[in-house]
């Protein structure tokens, strides 16, 4: 059990979203310290349910994947994969009795497109509110 | 291949619920291939539990292993340096990979995770068929290598029932006929004459009818 004070976000991502280059990784990682951990994919077919569960289990209270937009995939289904693997994980979490919106995906829009850094700042809200997963909470 | 389905979280835990230091121990062959115990599934399953244990604040100390095999003893022997450490193994194996386990370890307790279901085909990524009953007398060669017993709901063996829609089974809208799949197919390398023949009722003594099976082959023995 951990002593944490403020909910971490683990935050996959495709390489392929807007300003998600090693420059703006870096700037994240200091702006926001250990509550974001970053993980850049090749692209977000190749995110398992395992690495949702294994961030929650050891390191986070939120593990989101940012893919890009829906028929944007380099690999043509690559965030079409997301998706569903991210529907599976949720089923794993409530099976166990945790909260479902622990787990997330972001798919943008062609038009609308966000960039990685206001997308942190985003899913870090959700994160907030949500609080310390009880995966975390201490012992009575 | 065998097919099965991971049962319920609950149910597992319920299970496992007695027992503190548990080996979760999947399979690398049939059930990794229809995504239920192999190494994926068996993180998956360990990870979900260990949360699940921290979210109860109950003490488990959850590892997982995975086996090439978990029906051959061969393979179940890697089992022997870490054994000693569990009070229970969970068992990602089929009911065969489940019994092979416990056969070799009289004294652990070895629950199962999956519930085996069938033998079966991978049609389709994520899909898989039962078509083979293990029934110990092989017919495919009469109905054109599609069993009327596996895949007629009504598992008849001079048919077709007539009851069949645009091929699909009256019974099962969704399935496809068999009967019309073995005439189509039969029709094709012109055997169709292999259904002029009336076949008797099945002898099912050679499936279940004498106990569990077995195949004994010496040529392969030690």
């Amino acid at each position: 059990m951990t002593n944490k004070q403020e909910p971490t976000l683990a935050l996959f991502y495709c390489q392929n979203v807007p300003d998600s280059g090693v420059g703006e990784r870096q700037l994240l990682e200091e702006k926001y310290g250990p509550r974001l951990r970053l993980f850049p994919i090749p692209c977000s077919g190749r995110l398992e349910p395992l690495h949702l569960l294994r961030a929650l289990e050891e390191l986070a209270d939120a593990a989101y994947v940012i893919t890009c937009p829906g028929d944007q995939c380099r690999y043509f289904e690559g965030n079409a994969r997301a998706k569903k693997r991210v529907e599976r994980t949720k089923q794993i979490l409530s099976d166990i009795g945790l909260e479902t919106d622990r787990v997330g995906i972001i798919m943008g829009t062609k038009e609308a497109a966000k960039g990685l850094p206001t997308l942190a700042a985003e899913i870090l809200d959700t994160t907030t509110q949500l609080g310390i997963s009880p995966v975390f909470a201490k012992k009575t | 291949m065998i097919t099965a389905e991971q049962k319920p979280i609950r149910e597992i835990r319920d299970m496992i619920a007695p027992y503190k230091r548990i080996l979760v121990l999947g399979c690398g062959s049939c059930v990794a291939e229809c995504a239920a115990g192999g190494e994926k599934e068996t993180a998956m399953l360990a990870s979900a539990l260990r949360m699940a244990a921290k979210m109860d604040q109950e003490d488990f100390d959850i590892h997982e292993m995975t086996l090439d095999r978990q029906c051959v003893n061969d393979f179940i022997l890697q089992l022997d340096d870490v054994i000693d450490q569990y009070d229970a193994v969970l068992s990602l194996g089929c009911g065969a990979g489940v019994q092979a386990v416990a056969d070799m370890y009289q004294e652990i307790p070895v629950i199962p995770a999956l519930n085996t279901e069938f033998l079966g085909q991978t049609k389709d990524q994520g899909y898989w068929v039962e078509n083979c009953l293990g029934c110990g007398d092989c017919m495919l060669y009469h109905f054109g290598g599609i069993c009327p017993l596996a895949r007629c709901s009504k598992q008849i063996l001079n048919g077709p029932c007539g009851g069949s829609m645009d091929g699909r089974c009256e019974i099962n809208p969704e399935i496809d006929c068999a009967w019309q799949m073995i005439i189509d197919r039969l029709s094709k390398f012109q055997a169709l004459e292999r259904l002029e023949k009336i076949y008797p009722p099945k002898d099912w003594s050679k499936k279940q009818g004498s106990g569990p099976r077995k195949i004994i082959r010496e040529d392969q023995r030690k």
